[in-house]
């Protein structure tokens, strides 16, 4: 017995330190006055949370943060369940363009968000250039309070989609072929075999991609960092960034803590969500 | 994959001719026309970087240009390892992604083995503890770790870019998987040898979940090298940045006015795993492939 603990020690050691008592801490911080590197701190009470109830600028980096989270993980889910099941039929040369979906995922985010700026440029950028030639009108992009998150967004579906589909594609492998092959001799039509024989049989596995996409989505602090520092007017500017802005710019610790906090509330609240609607139903196709 | 245990098709009595060979073959063209397109579209924001560090300032900016440079410019290499010292970022990025996966590696591995084989009281909750720490990435959790460890002093040091990482939920959650499919049996004959459990650990365990810790491996690599947000907070002195600090540096200086330069400068960045990825690409496919259904 005492071996186990043994074996434990060294992870928990960790886990204890840089996981869980920075949350237990940020309960604590958030309810004081701390400013970063300055030894006092005075007790506040719910102060920091009352002001945030009356920072208008957090409301909008909240909707922000929703609004780039419910459009961009369904968008790559869905781009990526197409991808997998054309990629799934057995066509020629499935090697060369499941690597080009893929490839994001290997570029460092800092390196993606900067070709972005630039294929997003709105003077001499390849993007404009390309609306020109159909015909479409340029757009400002980054530089717009309008597109800029839109912008973000559609990058994030060009670096994530590729990953998600690699995890369909796995679980789709694991569905029996003669399953498709009697629906089709049923006469049942591509789209309704999509409907109703593949997506509920990938089911967990969606569940488990949507988790994985929701840890990824944290991610946007590097392309608001790199691509637009939360502009044009805090139109692209997300909790994790506000965070960053109010510890960082402002040596506001007890306020971003408050801040940080919500978004541990955000994240227990999607956790439980998940252990609620998936906990029993899961069970993952490939364990035998 | 289930071939084996399914019997063999019975010819039903009405059965509809099977399909011309020449339906599928257009069924084929069709569905690569569609994704071939579509495949280059994913690949362009590569190709932009090659061919933009190969161009001169001017026709970039200049729209009559054309999408080719007239004659590829090699000298914005040299000239971009010139304002930036990409040699030292590059040995900060091996040094931190070695040292993590290094311990990443040993924490896992005894951890995985006490949850996959040993029973102990609190067992269910510490596991728990273990499986959350996925959902509370450093995003998350920043703020506090910074004033901790700036009170530890190991602001600005290497260290500090490795220490959140050592325990990794996530890591000992894909090991004690592979652990509980050895069977046990195995491990009762090296126990009735006289083994102990870190020799079994080592001699039955260890070899037999290469391919998991493989995978994992590749995941952690890619994770930590291509790391900006931890990295960037807690260094700020260009002995110790890694390769997308260094980068991120680099165009913050430009600010857009140097783009070839700027490019060039990404392709250093980007090649080192793009190349490792290209070299063995059927690894690095699985390892991401296997991380949904294991």
């Amino acid at each position: 017995m005492w071996l186990a603990y043994a074996l434990l020690l060294p992870s928990l050691i960790f886990l204890a330190a840089f996981t869980y008592w920075p949350i237990l801490r940020s309960i604590w911080f958030s309810l004081h006055d701390v400013l970063l590197g300055d030894p006092d701190i005075y007790w506040l009470g719910a102060e920091n949370y009352l002001r945030l109830l009356e920072d208008r600028l957090f409301w909008k980096v909240l909707g922000n943060t929703a609004f780039y989270t419910m459009i961009t993980i369904p968008l790559s889910i869905v781009v990526a369940l197409l991808l997998a099941v054309a990629l799934d039929s057995k066509l020629r040369g499935m090697a060369i363009y499941r690597s080009a979906f893929f490839y994001p995922v290997m570029i460092p985010s800092v390196a993606a968000g900067m070709v972005w700026v630039f294929l997003y440029a709105p003077g001499y950028g390849p993007i404009n250039e390309a609306l020109t030639a159909v015909g479409l009108p340029r757009l400002d992009w980054l530089y717009d309070s309008t597109w800029a998150l839109p912008a973000i967004m559609i990058m994030a579906v060009w670096k994530y989609s590729g990953y998600f589909m690699l995890i369909l594609l796995a679980a789709l492998k694991l569905v029996p072929s003669d399953l498709y092959e009697a629906a089709r001799l049923d006469g049942v039509s591509g789209w309704q075999r999509l409907l109703h024989i593949t997506i509920p049989l990938v089911s967990p596995t969606l569940y488990f991609v949507i988790i994985i996409g929701t840890l990824h989505s944290y991610q946007i602090f590097d392309y608001v960092y790199v691509m637009t520092q939360g502009g044009p007017a805090d139109s692209t500017n997300v909790l994790t960034f506000y965070i960053y802005q109010n510890g960082f710019q402002y040596q506001d610790i007890g306020y971003a803590s408050a801040l940080a906090n919500v978004l541990l509330v955000f994240v227990l609240g999607l956790i439980g969500l998940v252990a609620m609607t998936l906990g029993r139903k899961v069970h993952y196709l490939g364990e035998r | 994959m289930s071939d084996a245990t399914h019997p063999a098709p019975v010819p039903a009595v009405s059965r509809p001719a099977p399909r011309p060979r020449w339906r599928k073959l257009a069924r084929q063209n069709a569905l690569h026309l569609l994704m071939a397109p579509l495949a280059l579209l994913w690949l362009s924001p590569l190709i932009w970087i090659l061919v933009t560090s190969l161009k001169t300032n001017t026709e970039v900016f200049d729209q009559a240009a054309g999408f080719l440079p007239a004659s590829p410019k090699f000298s914005n290499y040299p000239s971009t390892l010139s304002v930036a010292p990409f040699g030292t970022y590059l040995i900060n990025s091996v040094i931190v992604t070695a040292t993590i996966l290094a311990c990443q590696l040993v924490t896992i591995t005894l951890a995985a083995y006490a949850f996959a084989r040993l029973t102990f009281p609190g067992k269910g909750l510490l596991f728990t503890l273990f499986l959350l720490q996925v959902m509370f990435p450093i995003y998350a959790i920043f703020l506090t770790n910074f004033v901790t460890l700036r009170e530890m002093g190991l602001v600005n040091t290497i260290p500090a870019m490795i220490v959140p990482f050592v325990a990794s939920g996530y890591g000992t959650f894909m090991l004690r998987q592979s652990f509980r499919q050895v069977p046990s049996e195995l491990s009762d004959a090296a126990r009735l040898d006289g083994c102990g459990h870190m020799a079994i650990l080592w001699h039955v365990y260890l070899p037999l979940v290469k391919p998991t810790l493989i995978a994992f491996g590749i995941i952690s690599v890619v994770t930590h090298w291509n790391d900006y947000m931890w990295p960037l907070l807690v260094t700020n002195s260009e002995g110790i940045r890694t390769l997308p600090i260094g980068l991120g540096l680099l165009a913050k200086a430009d600010s857009g006015a140097d783009w070839p330069r700027l490019m060039a400068g990404t392709t250093i960045v980007v090649s080192p795993l793009l190349i490792l990825f290209v070299i063995f690409q059927r690894r690095f496919i699985d390892s991401f492939m296997h991380t949904g259904v294991k």
